[in-house]
């Protein structure tokens, strides 16, 4: 019996080892992230997403480190290097989730990060698809809060420079801060991100 | 016993969980340490990053054989194949990625319009928004250095060719009819919207093994592949109107563009030279149809377009004029395939089919020719690794040309001609590292017709001299057979042939860009033949041969002035050839030896407006004076002109424009007619060919609609 015990215990715990190996580099990543290790927690999540070949959430995670510290990037040669990095892993996420709103919103960023490099170049090219993508995004996801306040926030940009009421997106803010205490991520892994922001902006929106 | 079973079971659960630890350094082939590499064993969670030394340790429970992968942005990825147990202090040497911004671009020769290319010296949409173009795709190649200014022509000329040495594609398939026809003193445009292509190709010389049958030059025009969204496009202009649009399904879309040209209001208003009967009028649809299928995309372009006028033009040899009415039916029908087959090959096909009549009264003649060509290729590409890439292509053109002639004495003479051609080619690129590559290829066709084979090499190779200069060197001979009006005649002949040899340098920094580059052109075995026209009676043979040298300079600066992005070509030419019906070796009327060009536009954000202008100075060209002895033996005064443009948005989604062609009224002069006979003094009286009006005025208003309201008629500016 006392064998039995021992065997069930020792298989036991190799069993949850297996089972818990996703959600502890996932956790790691968010952690390191968290602590400002972003070079690190983008390797771990292209780890992951090399070891979880159907799971969207990883190469998504590794894509969005990628974009954000793309923002403010001046080397052309490092952006255009880690965008493209970022639109292979967001093709990856892509094949295993089609049609995925989260997906779209993030290609959509990675668009602006280029119209936001030089607008002059890319604004002309890059303005419709981001707006295609994010009029596709809405159809499909009305109600997800990052749809909503990404788009408001890129419709407020392009306002802002024809020199129109930008007040009508403030409405569409307020929306998507609702929508965002709502919000149930379907797994603690899920994009949860953008209520800080969207929150700051709609304060300050039309003040 | 018991105890024993408890000590086992725990060696055995710690022999499954025992870790091997895996250690190394990256290094790149400067052997500096690579910082930040992610290194990991492919389809587990272990692995590190590299620290500031470079260096990893991992440890991992995974045993036997695994992939250890070595990641990092602009290298290329390492793999590694082995047992766990011996991947201890390992060395591993990344190379650099050679499809990275900063690589080597093999670019002796070419000019690249589009977002995806690594040199750009136009943009798309440059086509639009310079002020002598006027919207056409070949006016805006115009201020490139390498063509020469023939204003009353409106074709593309370059570097001491005639216009039918160049040859336009689209989606790789050929474009046999590409110019709309016009009368003699109003130049000609390209056939096709400038809004449904998104990546322009223009080479100067030296190109690829894929194309041929172009002796000087060869334009590539690549249709969008997924339009951005669904609208409607109306435009309401001073010589017409344009519809289009967009609509948009799953996989596929659809764009249709007409539009509809008439100047009899614009010429009321402002009266030209020319004294028209019918003025002249144009009808033109065309779309594209795109299909994404699962491994590839299909397109299918179709283009209809009908015009006509009816003029009477001012001749020397006779008072009332030369009457001249034309009337001409163009379709195009191109279809293309690009695929995927598997990991290393990709595969390319297209087929397009033209029909063209026309139906010219010249006085008393009246001439009717219709023409029928196809052209299908298929090509191969094999991926083998990022460093090699290799090219297998066969392409098969036929022309099916017949031609009716009347006049007083001659009736209903009808004669033409098949022109069948059979080309393979082969070409490899060879990347040696990120600083030197090269691109090797051959060609070999067949002509059915001249009974001919004809085999083509090309090379060229680039070097990175510097972190934003390179130096480029092509070669490569090119064969084009005798153009219709001699082939109608006669087929006794050989094919006509150029070698190119071309020195480059480029510098590449920052949004600024600047280019020299000097060629040597030979001709040989030109088609010459006994009359100034030639015809059934005339001698023909390949005896003409010729040269053009010149050196090129582009600088292109969107970079230190804020809101301003303006460029200047300059181009020396120095070419004389014998061909034709010319007596002996002499420089062309369509050569002229200087060239410039600078075309500025400035973004003023308070007026939502874009101002731009553009100038171009010529040299004289030659022409003959009858009066004096010798042949080609007098120079035209250089011509000059300054256009500029205004674009206005007025919402993101309306844009008025203005423009004004030759604003400072130059009166140009392109050559000289004179008369057949002397007058009672032995004089050879002559008449200035002049542009039908020296200056042209346009206005124009365009919408665009689509659902979200949001779209930007930027993307048009």
């Amino acid at each position: 019996m006392k064998h039995l015990i021992i065997i069930t215990t020792l298989l036991f715990t190799g069993f949850i080892n297996a089972q818990t190996n996703y959600e502890k580099g996932m956790q790691k990543a968010f952690e390191l992230w968290g602590s400002n290790n972003s070079i690190e927690a983008a390797n771990l999540f292209e780890r992951i997403a090399s070891a979880e070949t159907d799971n969207w959430l990883p190469a998504y995670y590794a894509a969005q480190i990628n974009i954000i510290s793309s923002f403010g990037e001046k080397d052309e040669e490092k952006l255009s290097a880690q965008l493209k990095k970022a639109q292979d892993l967001i093709n990856d996420a892509t094949s295993i989730s089609k049609e995925n709103p989260e997906i779209m919103v993030l290609q959509a960023l990675l668009y602006t990060a280029w119209v936001a490099f030089d607008g002059a170049n890319y604004g002309m090219t890059l303005s419709p698809k981001v707006v295609e993508i994010y009029a596709k995004a809405e159809m499909l996801a009305p109600e997800n809060p990052r749809v909503v306040y990404c788009k408001a926030e890129w419709n407020m940009g392009s306002a802002r420079y024809f020199g129109q009421d930008i007040t009508p997106y403030c409405k569409d803010l307020e929306r998507a801060v609702e929508l965002f205490t709502n919000f149930k991520p379907e797994t603690p892994f899920h994009p949860k991100w953008g209520k800080e922001r969207a929150t700051q902006i709609s304060e300050s929106c039309g003040k | 016993m018991k105890y024993l079973i408890t000590v086992i079971a725990i060696l055995i659960s710690s022999w499954i969980y025992a870790q091997t630890t895996i250690s190394g350094v990256v290094f790149n082939s400067k052997k500096e340490p690579v910082v930040g590499a992610n290194v990991y064993l492919e389809g587990t969670y272990d692995g590190s990053t590299t620290n500031e030394y470079g260096a990893f340790s991992f440890n991992t429970n995974e045993t036997n054989t695994q992939t250890l992968v070595v990641s990092y942005l602009s290298y290329e990825t390492f793999t590694m194949l082995g047992d766990v147990s011996y991947m201890k202090d390992l060395k591993i040497k990344l190379r650099e990625d050679v499809n990275t911004l900063d690589a080597v671009v093999l670019s002796a020769g070419t000019f690249q319009a589009g977002d995806n290319s690594k040199v750009n010296v136009l943009k798309p949409l440059d086509v639009v928004t310079t002020a002598s173009a006027l919207g056409d795709f070949v006016g805006a190649l115009q201020t490139l250095p390498g063509t020469t200014t023939v204003a009353e022509d409106g074709r593309l000329f370059v570097r001491g060719g005639d216009a039918n040495e160049t040859q336009i594609f689209i989606d790789g398939i050929r474009v046999f009819t590409p110019y709309y026809p016009t009368t003699n003193n109003t130049p000609t445009r390209g056939r096709y919207s400038p809004f449904l292509f998104d990546g322009i190709t223009f080479s100067t010389g030296g190109y690829s093994a894929e194309f041929g049958q172009a002796l000087s030059s060869v334009l590539l025009l690549n249709t969008i592949d997924e339009p951005d969204q669904e609208k409607t496009d109306i435009g309401i202009m001073s010589v017409g109107a344009t519809l289009g649009n967009t609509q948009k399904w799953k996989n596929s879309s659809l764009s249709v563009n007409t539009s509809y040209i008439n100047l009899a209001p614009y010429n009321a208003v402002f009266p030209n030279r020319n004294d028209w009967i019918k003025p002249f009028e144009t009808v033109s649809g065309e779309s594209v149809f795109r299909k994404k299928t699962n491994l590839g995309l299909v397109k299918l372009y179709g283009a209809f377009d009908s015009t006509n006028f009816e003029i009477m033009q001012e001749d020397i040899n006779n008072m009332d004029g030369l009457y001249f009415k034309l009337k001409n039916k163009n379709l195009y029908f191109n279809g293309s395939y690009q695929g995927v087959l598997n990991d290393n090959w990709s595969i390319q096909g297209g087929f397009s089919y033209t029909h063209a009549k026309n139906k010219f009264n010249v006085g008393d003649i009246v001439i009717g020719d219709t023409e029928n060509s196809i052209h299908t290729k298929l090509k191969f590409k094999n991926r083998i690794n990022n460093r090699f890439k290799l090219y297998l292509g066969t392409e098969y053109f036929a022309t099916d040309f017949k031609e009716n002639f009347n006049d007083l004495t001659i009736v209903n003479e009808t004669y033409g001609y098949n022109n069948n051609l059979l080309a393979v080619f082969a070409e490899a690129d060879i990347f040696i590292s990120k600083n030197l590559a090269f691109k090797t290829g051959v060609r070999g066709e067949y002509s059915a017709l001249l009974k001919q084979f004809t085999l083509a090499p090309r090379v060229s190779l680039a070097y990175k001299t510097s972190e934003k200069s390179q130096v480029s060197l092509a070669y490569g001979n090119f064969y084009q057979n005798p153009s219709s009006n001699v082939l109608k005649f006669s087929q006794d002949l050989n094919a006509q042939s150029t070698s190119h040899y071309i020195f480059n340098y480029q510098y590449n920094a920052d949004r600024k860009l600047f280019r020299a580059e000097a060629y040597y052109k030979k001709y040989s075995d030109l088609v010459k033949y006994s009359d100034e026209f030639p015809d059934f009676n005339s001698a023909f043979n390949n005896d003409g041969s010729g040269y053009a040298t010149g050196i090129d300079f582009f600088w292109r600066d969107s970079k230190s002035i804020k809101n301003l992005d303006y460029w200047i070509s300059y181009s020396f030419l120095d070419t004389e050839r014998d061909y034709r019906n010319y007596p002996e070796k002499a420089r062309p009327n369509f050569a002229n030896p200087h060239n410039l060009s600078v075309v500025g536009k400035y973004w003023i954000n308070d007026w939502r407006s874009q101002v731009g202008f553009s100038y171009a100075f010529a040299s004289g060209r030659t022409y003959t004076n009858p009066n004096e002895a010798g042949f080609l033996n007098y120079k035209t005064k250089s011509h000059n002109s300054l256009s500029i443009n205004w674009a206005y948005l007025i919402s993101p989604q309306k844009i008025l424009y203005a423009s004004v062609n030759n604003v400072l009224g130059f009166r140009n002069i392109n050559g000289y007619q004179y008369a057949n006979s002397p007058d009672i003094n032995g004089n050879f009286n002559r008449r200035a060919l002049k542009p039908a009006a020296d200056q042209f005025f346009f206005v124009g208003f365009f919408w665009t609609i689509s659902e979200d309201k949001k779209s930007n008629q930027l993307d048009n500016l």
